[in-house]
């Protein structure tokens, strides 16, 4: 039964990783500069799980395998003044699309809320047995 | 285990009936946690199939001279196996609802309905055992 409890724990860890790279997307759905100051437009992160929790060794539960680039073209707007314009008067944008963040976004919290039910029905679970004794 | 005192009548059957139910909780959960893995296909344990095989093991023991105290077995099924009173389990996969194109077949109404389902069994299933104790309780302090 404790063991049920710490698979909904590793999905709560992995949904909310998941939301903390929504908020860093949409944080950054404007920076074209890199943290050192070069012209680098930044790039969604998109994460991906795995079944199973290193943290506790278990197969059971889930973890976050890695946070991979999106690879899709960067948005482009013509602005022919900025100072990191192409030839052609364009610049290139974060591919953020706060609308695809807000509904990764929900999907995120609604999980999270499902893990969050069946934590607490682990809980009932394990106190009425625990009444048991009593 | 006192044997005599709670080996007979329901005490067996409802220990079953909880040790699976928690054992399902777990495969539930498990099913919940990776509601957005890819490539993950939701596992479960069938309850008809365990309903079947204690229903097999009461009638079993009936059949004895003295129904209520013979030991029950539980026969195995491919899910559910008991082996010395511990409980082993093999989910299998539910091939049902559509395939997403992140591969993950995931039903979150039908997991959550199960989910409650499953809770609303174990709580059945520990109210009987405490009654069961309760009346043990009475015997034993020869009080009503």
């Amino acid at each position: 039964m404790f063991g049920s409890l710490n698979i909904s724990a590793s999905a709560l860890v992995a949904e909310r990783i998941r939301m903390t790279t929504i908020s860093n997307n949409l944080a950054n759905q404007n920076s074209i500069y890199d943290a050192k100051g070069n012209y680098a437009p930044y790039r969604k992160r998109v994460v991906v799980f795995a079944p199973g929790d290193p943290a506790t060794g278990s197969k059971d539960g889930v973890h976050v395998r890695k946070i991979m680039f999106d690879q899709s073209p960067f948005r482009q707007v013509y602005e022919p003044g900025h100072p990191n314009a192409d030839a052609n008067g364009m610049v290139k944008y974060p591919n953020v699309d706060p609308t695809m963040e807000a509904i990764n976004a929900l999907a995120a919290s609604r999980a999270y809320e499902a893990n969050i039910t069946a934590a607490e029905a682990t809980k009932s679970m394990l106190q009425q047995s625990l009444r048991l004794l009593a | 285990m006192i044997k005599g005192l709670l080996d007979k009548g329901a005490i067996p059957v409802l220990e079953r009936m909880i040790q699976f139910a928690a054992e399902r909780h777990r495969v539930l959960a498990h099913n919940i946690a990776n509601i957005s893995t890819p490539y993950f296909k939701p596992k479960d344990i069938n309850t008809d199939s365990f309903q079947e095989s204690l229903r097999e093991a009461v009638s079993r023991r009936r059949t004895h001279k003295n129904p209520l105290a013979g030991p029950l077995q539980v026969p195995g099924t491919r899910e559910v196996q008991f082996k010395d009173g511990l409980i082993q389990v093999r989910p299998s996969f539910i091939n049902e609802n559509i395939m997403f194109h992140d591969r993950n077949n995931r039903a979150l109404e039908r997991i959550m309905q199960d989910l409650a389902e499953n809770t609303l069994a174990h709580k059945s299933g520990i109210e009987m055992l405490r009654n069961e104790f309760d009346m043990l309780r009475t015997a034993i302090r020869e009080r009503v």
